[in-house]
């Protein structure tokens, strides 16, 4: 111990004021005070798990905004870290829903329990990592399989699937506070905006539009809707009476207030009596002239209009928008075909010119300017009403990862069962298996048939306290001996009326009969290879998790977990 | 008044063993990783010495002498800084013990702390003399008949090279664990079969990789690492500045700009004043400046055009108006475009970058095949490749996508490729080199360090070994501890016959000790269990056989190229045991000498110090601990 205190000692930096010395801890994951901390880490997005999930509050103690969430995204972000493992757990898996939006707290429980059944199981870590790395690679090449039990087969034809993809996406976040018609509303509203960023005449390579989410306040969520095209602002009272559809229009990029930023560096001297204001604003009304020759109705720019300009344009009947934002120049140049300008003294190409039809839609005390094309178009407006702007904005995040998800069906084509019913028969497939490879696969891994089976038991647990975590209401998780899916039985059943207590599985695919066989999933159960579902099953999955973001969140969870076993030594630097 | 701080020996071994306690954790097979944040809340993990040792910070000034010879040596081989570490710790303990048991061993001196201070030093003189001439010779004698020899020379995807990639495998294993070991081999070994230059030899093209380093690899993060892939071609690490066209004509036209393609009318110190009534100002004023610079733009896009150019790459950010002529041109334009990215692009393209736009000759346009956007992880960037690449340069060029759950993470590997780079340069270079510079210096040393029946035929057998190193390039060495039993044994044997021939038995042979401090490491690799420790130390040395010179010859025999590395290892006399040993992996002979070698300056440097003086500058302007590579090189190698 002398040691380590000596080298606090030693570590002090070289800078103008005196930091304090790193704090180093010695094998930490044997410290009693960081498994504290990842167990209670464990325990909060467990809770916050699922759609019957408790919500957290975050409010920082300076009386920032509350917000309620049960988002990973969010909540991890509001975890300050206390410890430097907690920061890399929390970093790998805020990385993944920055990339995949979806199966950040699956990921998470995921690799909490993996790294606590670790400690438990009293084994080398190099062995825990190699075992662990090797399930892995069983788990994925058995999701990638054509007739893997778990995964579904998304059918492009009809709508249904996605909309149930989408609904377990809306659902999951409880803090939406949708009532089931309305994230059945919302499902179908997602669906469509998705579907109309899909471009329908598809050259050499797919290129998807954008929707652009509007949040309005106060509003019923059943008000919620979806348009193609783009829902602009309107600058004041204007009647389109006049104007012949469609409209042409021009678009700049460069600021039109009459700065010149161009010139250099250089000092411009400017000598008494020379306005050079009044040389820009001559320049800028030369504009609007050839502008008005070209027949443009609609004036729009990335940044700021001179007042006189833009005065001079509307006097002559042409609608002026101006501070566009540079979020929003792309999807209008994708809408218009316009291309922006940023030469004031050239004239303006004729082929920067684009054309647009516009009309005007009241919402509410608001009225927006509806731009479309005449064609086809992949951009799309979705306009998100909700009561209050806590909902709101999480409805908004929600629709954000709902169309990611969506998205992510174009990559690979497929979903997976949800409900916990993946994480079950991944469990026992992996318990299968490595039941009946542990005579090959242990000298390759380095270790011992029992060490072997007791990381891989680790493993399969950790899988399925995943499974359990989606229960909070006190109730019972099981699983069925024959196609290895979840269950949970409320709290107020037993075992013998499971038959009627829960009629279906998790994910809503399975029947309960009488000849079925159930086990408590914390308890042991003789290991059994899982059966595949007849294809002739008149049941729909009611729940579907994104396969491609669950099948990523596995592989990140793992590799995160074997990163943190492997730690030995942490420096912190606490300046 | 400067506080002077009388600098004891065991002061220095105090600051050593702080060192040794952290890197040994991640030292050896059973070694993990060490996690660092940071102030600002950036999290590191890592497991190269290297790496842990700078991120410390440290204010002890001796901690910090030691540290930056590590990292002098580790930038160099890339390889070896926990051993460093370990070595410099058991030799200063050896001298330490040894300075205190008999410390008026040379000269009388006042206090028993200036003598201990003294004998230290002159062991530690005399270890670095004996190192710089000895050796080498040492090792060509006893370690390497039973090294193996790594050749690139037919580097291709398909029949590698068994020891060069057990190599490979021994180094990935104790920078990235046995997890990902394999993988970041095969795509390692992938990489460089793609960028070997036909008709070159592997150095020159691992010398490319390794400065090019920087611009051929993007790192990922919330990926598996299992995503980690090579692309063809090369990614811009910038977006497209414009939208891109969605299909286009190929081959595409590209060119490299320096500058700003909108001419700067004024440059800082330029005054432009704006008189009344001037004939030129009067109608147009200011806004004919300004109408000017938009005019170059036209003039320069519609030559570029001329030549039928539609991708602009610029090192620098550009102006709206550019911006625009570019997108109405149907140009793509990409912006700030790193220094070392142009690099790169001008060398695999053969052309140079235009820094005045108004000249554009065909020689600054280079064809593309392919320029497209690439989204990796949260970023576009610009992937591009280019025509006829594999007919000028003879390579295929890629990039290397290093994908990882955490930032982190990514980093580690990408710094793991970097080392491996720099590991194969130092194990690829012959040993002949310090030997040539050592007979500079010390042309007329007898050669009294053979055997007795050796000193006959000494400057022969000298020359002999030379002419062999010339050739023997890339020798390897089982890991585990290997060269190091080895050459305990051999130094051993050594300072027996030493003290032998020479009747001055009271001084302590210095060979002796560093025997003794080279045991330390395979003890530590073998920390867990002291039963592994013997049984591999005596598994080597059942391979010494009584007669070094029949060793010798049996290293001739297996010194030609090993085809099929498996095959030619059985057939070599020890085979059995060699296989056994191959399962250890392997390490490189020359980053191991030139290990030893480090050690031992550093230990002299730190030895030569007798006091610490604590200045108190006002403000600290002088930088800490700077990772200049010019001042550590002054500052490190002054070995008269």
């Amino acid at each position: 111990m002398h040691i380590a205190s000596y080298l606090s000692s030693l570590m002090q930096m070289s800078r103008l004021v005196k930091k304090s010395p790193s704090v180093c801890t010695d094998l930490p994951l044997n410290s009693s005070d960081v498994c504290n901390k990842l167990r209670l880490m464990k325990e909060l997005l467990k809770s916050s798990y699922g759609p019957t999930a408790r919500l957290k509050q975050v409010h920082n103690n300076i009386g920032g905004a509350v917000v309620t969430t049960s988002t990973s995204s969010v909540l991890l972000q509001a975890i300050s870290s206390s410890h430097p493992i907690v920061s890399l757990i929390k970093g790998s898996i805020l990385n993944h829903v920055s990339r995949f939006s979806d199966c950040g707290l699956f990921a998470s429980v995921f690799c909490l329990s993996l790294i606590e059944e670790a400690g438990r199981c009293d084994l080398s870590q190099n062995v825990i990592i190699r075992v662990n790395k090797h399930l892995l690679s069983l788990c994925t090449a058995h999701l990638q399989q054509e007739d893997c039990g778990c995964k579904v087969q998304l059918d492009f034809c009809s709508s249904q699937s996605l909309i149930t993809l989408a609904r377990s996406v809306i659902s999951s976040k409880p803090t939406c506070v949708l009532s089931e018609p309305e994230s059945a509303h919302i499902s179908r509203l997602a669906v469509q905006a998705f579907l109309l960023t899909v471009p329908c005449n598809i050259p050499d390579k797919v290129r998807l539009g954008r929707t652009v989410t509007i949040p309005m306040e106060g509003h019923s969520v059943l008000e919620s809707a979806v348009f193609p095209g783009l829902l602009l602002d309107t600058p004041e009272n204007i009647s389109l009476g006049n104007l012949c559809s469609p409209l042409r229009m021009v678009l700049f990029s460069a600021s039109l207030a009459g700065d010149l930023s161009e010139l250099g560096d250089g000092r411009i001297e400017v000598h008494q009596g020379v306005d050079t204001d009044s040389q820009i604003v001559d320049q800028l009304l030369e504009l609007g002239k050839q502008v008005l020759k070209d027949e443009v109705k609609l004036f729009v720019c990335q940044k700021v209009i001179h007042p006189v300009l833009q005065h001079y344009l509307r006097c002559n009947g042409v609608i002026v928008i101006e501070r566009l934002g540079i979020s929003l120049m792309e999807p209008l140049i994708q809408l218009t075909g316009a291309q922006p300008v940023a030469t004031l003294h050239t004239t303006v190409p004729w082929e920067a010119y684009g054309e647009v039809h516009v009309s005007v839609r009241p919402f509410g005390s608001k009225t927006k300017l509806h731009l479309h094309p005449a064609g086809k178009t992949t951009i799309c407006t979705m306009i998100l009403c909700h009561r209050n702007e806590t909902m709101l904005s999480e409805l908004k995040l929600v629709c954000q990862k709902t169309e990611h998800v969506l998205r992510l069906t174009l990559r690979e084509p497929c979903a997976l069962l949800g409900g916990g019913c993946t994480e079950t028969h991944l469990a026992a497939y992996v318990r299968h298996q490595s039941k009946n490879d542990v005579s090959e696969s242990s000298p390759v891994l380095g270790c011992s048939q029992t060490e072997y089976l007791l990381a891989g038991e680790a493993f399969c647990r950790s899988l399925e306290s995943v499974a359990t975590s989606l229960e909070h209401d006190d109730g019972a998780s099981l699983i069925d001996l024959t196609h290895a899916h979840h269950w949970t039985l409320p709290s107020d059943a037993t075992e013998e009326h499971l038959e009627d207590a829960a009629a279906l599985c998790g994910c809503g695919v399975v029947q309960s009969c009488q000849n079925k066989k159930w086990s408590y999933l914390n308890t042991e159960y003789a290991e059994f290879s899982p059966e595949p579902l007849l294809t002739a099953s008149p049941l729909q999955p009611t729940v579907l998790d994104s396969f491609t973001a669950k099948v990523n969140a596995l592989e990140v969870a793992v590799e995160t977990a074997n990163l943190v076993l492997d730690v030995r030594y942490v420096i912190q630097d606490v300046n | 008044m400067v506080p002077l701080e009388q600098l004891h020996l065991s002061h220095v071994l105090q600051a050593v063993s702080a060192l040794e306690s952290i890197v040994l954790r991640s030292f050896g097979p059973e070694g993990g990783q060490v996690l660092f944040t940071r102030d600002t809340g950036q999290v590191m993990v890592s497991r190269s010495g290297k790496r842990i040792l700078t991120a410390l910070h440290l204010d002890h000034p001796l901690a910090r002498m030691v540290v930056r010879c590590v990292w002098k040596h580790s930038t160099i081989t890339g390889d070896g800084s926990k051993t460093f570490v370990l070595l410099l710790a058991s030799l200063l303990r050896i001298i330490h013990a040894t300075a205190t048991k008999d410390p008026h061993m040379f000269q009388p001196h006042n206090s028993t702390e200036a003598s201990e201070a003294a004998t230290a030093r002159h062991l530690a003189d005399r270890l670095l003399e004996f190192a710089l001439t000895e050796l080498d010779e040492l090792i060509v004698l006893n370690v390497l008949p039973h090294g193996f020899r790594v050749s690139l020379e037919n580097f291709t995807a398909e029949t590698h090279d068994l020891s060069c990639q057990t190599l490979l495998v021994s180094f990935f294993r104790t920078r990235l664990g046995y997890a990902y070991c394999d993988f970041f081999r095969n795509l390692f070994c992938e990489l460089l079969s793609h960028w070997k230059v036909k008709d070159d030899r592997p150095s020159f093209s691992i010398q490319f990789l390794n400065n090019s380093f920087l611009a051929l690899h993007t790192q990922v993060s919330g990926v598996p690492v299992s995503c980690s892939r090579l692309i063809e071609g090369q990614v811009i690490h910038r977006d497209f500045a414009t939208p891109c066209p969605q299909v286009r004509k190929q081959p595409l036209k590209a060119v490299v700009f320096n500058g700003y393609l909108q001419p700067k009318l004024l440059t800082t110190g330029d005054v432009l004043e704006l008189r009344c009534g001037d004939k030129v100002t009067e109608d147009r004023g200011i806004v004919h400046f300004s109408s000017w610079t938009e005019k170059s733009v036209e003039s320069i896009i519609a030559t570029l055009q001329s030549f039928g150019v539609s991708v602009l790459l610029c090192a620098l950010k550009q102006s709206s108006a550019v911006l625009a002529a570019a997108t109405q041109a149907g140009m793509c334009l990409v912006e700030c475009v790193s220094e070392e990215e142009i690099s790169l692009f001008t060398q695999l393209s053969g052309v140079t970058p235009i820094s005045d736009c108004r000249r554009i000759h065909p020689e600054h346009i280079a064809t593309l095949t392919f320029c497209k956007p690439l989204l990796l992880g949260a970023h576009r960037y610009v992937h591009l490749d280019f025509h006829d690449c594999e007919e000028r340069l003879k390579v295929k060029p890629c990039s290397l996508v290093i994908c990882a759950p955490s930032e982190g993470q990514a980093d580690q590997h990408a710094c793991a490729f970097q080392d491996a780079f720099r590991m194969l340069l130092t194990a690829l270079e012959p040993v002949r080199k310090t030997q040539t510079a050592l007979e500079e210096t010390i042309p007329s040393k007898k050669c009294t360090s053979l055997h007795a029946d050796n000193i006959s035929n000494g400057t022969a057998c000298r020359v002999h070994l030379h002419q062999k190193c010339v050739t023997e390039t890339g020798c390897v060495i089982s890991a585990g501890g290997t060269f190091e039993f080895l050459l305990h044994h051999a130094l051993h044997q050594y300072g027996h016959s030493c003290s032998v021939s020479v009747n001055t038995s009271a001084v302590v042979p210095v060979s002796q000790l560093l025997a003794k401090a080279l045991l330390s490491v395979p003890r530590q690799i073998y920390s867990r269990n002291l039963k592994h420790f013997l049984q591999a130390q005596t598994r080597v040395v059942a391979l010494i056989p009584k007669q070094p010179h029949a060793l010798s010859a049996n290293f001739i025999h297996t010194e030609g190229p090993l085809g099929d590395g498996k095959l030619s290892l059985c057939s070599c006399k020890n085979g059995n045991m060699s296989l056994k040993l191959l399962d250890l992996g392997l390490e490189s002979v020359s980053c191991k000498y030139q290990l030893v070698l480090a050690v031992l300056q550093c230990l002299t440097n730190l030895l030569r110090i007798n006091m610490v003086l604590q200045t108190h500058a006002v403000l600290h302007t002088e930088s800490h601990d700077s990772l200049n590579a010019h001042s550590e090189s002054s500052e490190g190698e002054d070995e008269d």
